[in-house]
């Protein structure tokens, strides 16, 4: 057994790359793990890219430049923008997928395998447009459904409910099988910019005058949030007329966290009401949490709380590496697959 | 080794390379040290509780700080040395013709500047420090950039954890040039080993033949040299390994029935299109061969532990649904190839 594992696994790199909105993940089978901003940017003119010294730049890097960068966020709602038909963005997304190959360090004469984590609701045309992004840079390139990929890394291979809380969306979707349909997927927009939104309002509530960016709150978010009742005080300093002033935002902050979980709840009873009722107290009990947005301190908890009032019960896990959680699957996928697969998809 | 990033477009102004230049010319640098027996020490430096500053005053700050800090370790040093910001924020510096006794002495001066140095943001003082970890090439077992490096970053780790605004040096050498050259050198032999075995016996009788079957041997010979394996025969390789590659040969041979023909077609197939991608790799431009130099400081030792963490440790549990599963996903991507590509039926039996 391990002398065939071993033989199947020479000479190729295995990837399973997380496509999203805001970030894109990649885990590799030589133990080489990395994550990106989900920007490509090529400088305006002559005068940028002289200075910048470089054709295309991706993440935080063309984040911070963008002002001499035309900048593409190739993937918004977790699809190839555009459809492919935008030449320009269908390049970005290749150049991005051609990046994160990068920074998985295959060796030069290494095969390339990867698996890829699509949105669940992607289109047929936005399937084509990411695998024709990818051809460029793999050598063999397949999709899954990435509530499939989340599942599949932590071995629920029996029917579960993933809830995945990216930047953008908050996809909820009931897994039996490899291939969800359009009715075991639920989608709303109350994720991780949502609750940036929502915290500036309150943030403003309390302090009105507060000078704050976007990306600030989102900063104070990703440290503090939670919705516990009983939380550790959230102060923070921010500059009032200039001055850094502290600011309580533990209420704020804790309201503005928890403005998700209705719509969450509200999408579990549907998928589980719908669902075959000799198998719905199953499901009730396998609910996942994932994706960048379930690190918030509580969600578990909280969401098993409004389970049990509407539906009288539930148990929600969570994935340990919320941001590796959908590579980490799709790597696993890309190991399991036979390697005749591979070879037919060449 | 986290990846190298420029500062700000404004380094080639002022004279500086971009970062990946640097760490080439650090390299190169650390090269013609060994080979003139001149000292050179390196280290490992990192601004204390920058996440934090961030977290408090905005990614701006804390790219501002980064600036400021450089600057002052830039005029703190000579013109040859060299710096530079890493992708991680981290700065690794080599200094040249520099002994190991002064190594100490000059990451106390870098301290002691970079605290007399104020930085206000909002009106507020903060108080920036660094933490150092130094290293040098006189150590008999410092003999490979890489390791410097790794043994300046245990500094690092160690003062940056001890509370920051310090320096440490250790004497780590030992251990991670083991670490560095055994791994690297018993991976990559094996592997390459391991496909001329696999290629080697199942080549079919030369009526038959794949093309290319005697070349194969010649061109892995050529992987080897080209990864700094100095390998000028098959000799080279370990007694051991030959006599098990014989016996295995021999094994090989003697069950190369028909079924198994397809199997080692199929490995040839394969190492030839990996050699046929190296190829073009190493035909197409001097860059990408730094790219593959760069390559061999993958940590193996990593790798295996991620391997259990990633859950790819072997494991026969749910087998046959899982295979279920891989079919499914395969049979849907086949659909969604062929409607790209238009051709080819679904495969039979598959
Ligand atoms: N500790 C944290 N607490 C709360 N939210 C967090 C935390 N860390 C990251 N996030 C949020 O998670 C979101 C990103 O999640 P993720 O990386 O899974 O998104 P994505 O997959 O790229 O997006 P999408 O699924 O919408 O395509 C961001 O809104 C980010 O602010
Ligand atoms: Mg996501």
């Amino acid at each position: 057994m391990a002398e065939t594992q071993s033989r199947k696994d020479h000479g190729v790199l295995y990837l399973g790359i997380d496509l999203g909105t805001s970030r894109t993940s990649v885990a590799a089978s030589n133990g080489v793990r990395a994550t990106v901003l989900s920007y490509v940017g090529y400088p305006k003119d002559v005068v940028s890219k002289k200075l910048l010294q470089k054709d295309v730049l991706f993440g935080e890097e063309a984040l911070e430049k963008r002002l001499a960068l035309r900048l593409y966020r190739p993937l918004a709602q977790g699809v190839i923008q555009g459809d492919g038909k935008d030449a320009e963005n269908l390049k970005a997304a290749q150049d991005l997928i051609g990046e994160i190959l990068r920074r998985a360090k295959p060796r030069a004469d290494e095969l390339v395998y990867a698996v890829i984590g699509a949105p669940a609701q992607a289109s047929i045309q936005n399937k084509q447009a990411i695998l024709e992004a990818a051809r460029k840079s793999v050598d063999s390139v397949m999709l899954c459904s990435e509530p499939f990929s989340v599942a599949y890394g932590q071995d629920m291979l029996d029917d579960v409910l993933v809830i995945d809380i990216g930047a953008g969306t908050t996809d909820l979707c009931r897994m039996h099988g490899t291939m969800p349909e359009e009715s075991d997927q639920i989608t709303n927009t109350c994720a991780g910019d949502f609750v940036d939104e929502e915290l500036a309002k309150e943030i403003k509530k309390v302090a009105p005058e507060a000078q704050f960016t976007k990306e600030m709150v989102k900063a104070l978010k990703e440290k503090h949030s939670a919705v516990m009742e009983r939380m550790e005080p959230v102060i923070v300093h921010l500059p009032v007329h200039g001055k850094p002033t502290a600011i309580d935002l533990t209420e704020g902050m804790r309201a503005a966290c928890k403005r998700i979980i209705p719509p969450i709840v509200e999408g579990l009873t549907r998928l589980i009401a719908t669902f075959d009722p000799e198998f719905q107290e199953r499901l009730k009990n396998r609910v996942l949490l994932a994706g960048g947005g379930s690190q918030i301190k509580g969600l578990d908890v909280a969401i098993e709380a409004a389970m049990k009032e509407r539906l009288g019960g539930g148990k929600v896990m969570r994935v340990e590496e919320p941001v590796y959680g959908g590579a980490n699957g799709a790597l696993k996928i890309a190991h399991d697959m036979p390697a005749e697969y591979w070879e037919k998809l060449k | 080794m986290p990846e190298f990033r420029t500062l700000h477009a404004g380094d080639a102004v002022h004279g500086l390379f971009s970062p990946s230049e640097v760490e080439e010319l650090m390299r190169v640098e650390f090269a013609r040290a060994e080979r003139h027996k001149y000292p050179v020490v390196c280290m490992a430096l990192g601004v204390d509780r920058l996440a934090q500053l961030a977290d408090l005053y905005g990614y701006e700050s804390k790219e501002e700080v980064l600036r400021a800090v450089v600057s002052v370790l830039r005029a703190e040093t000579r013109d040859s040395d060299f710096l530079c910001l890493r992708q991680d924020d981290r700065l690794v510096a080599l200094f040249p013709h520099t002994a190991p006794e002064f190594g100490a002495f000059l990451a106390k001066k870098l301290l002691a500047a970079i605290k007399k140095q104020r930085f206000e943001r909002d009106g507020r003082q903060l108080r920036v420090t660094l933490s150092i970890g130094v290293a040098h090439n006189r150590h008999e077992k410092a003999i490979s950039f890489e390791t410097l490096v790794r043994v300046a970053e245990e500094g690092f780790a160690v003062a940056d954890q001890g509370g920051g605004d310090r320096l440490v040096e250790t004497e780590l050498y030992q251990l991670f040039e083991k670490k560095r050259r055994q791994e690297e050198l018993a991976k990559e032999r094996k592997e390459l080993f391991d496909g001329i075995l696999a290629a080697i016996p199942r080549t079919p009788a030369p009526a038959a033949a794949a093309p290319g079957g005697d070349k194969l041997g010649e061109t892995l010979l050529e992987i080897l040299k080209s990864l700094g394996l100095s390998v000028s025969s098959f000799e080279d390789l370990d007694k051991d390994a030959i006599a098990t590659a014989i016996s295995r040969m021999a094994d090989a041979k003697a069950s190369a029935k028909a079924g198994e023909v397809d199997e080692a077609k199929r490995t040839i197939d394969m190492l030839e299109r990996r050699i046929g991608k190296l190829t073009h790799a190493l035909g197409v431009t001097e860059e990408e061969l730094q790219r593959i130099a760069a390559m061999k400081n993958v940590e193996l030792g990593e790798a295996s532990i991620y391997r259990t963490v990633q859950g790819l440790s072997d494991d026969a549990r749910d087998k046959e649904r899982k295979r279920e599963m891989m079919k499914d996903i395969f049979h849907a991507n086949f659909e969604l190839k062929k409607r790209l590509s238009g051709h080819a039926d679904v495969p039979k039996g598959a």
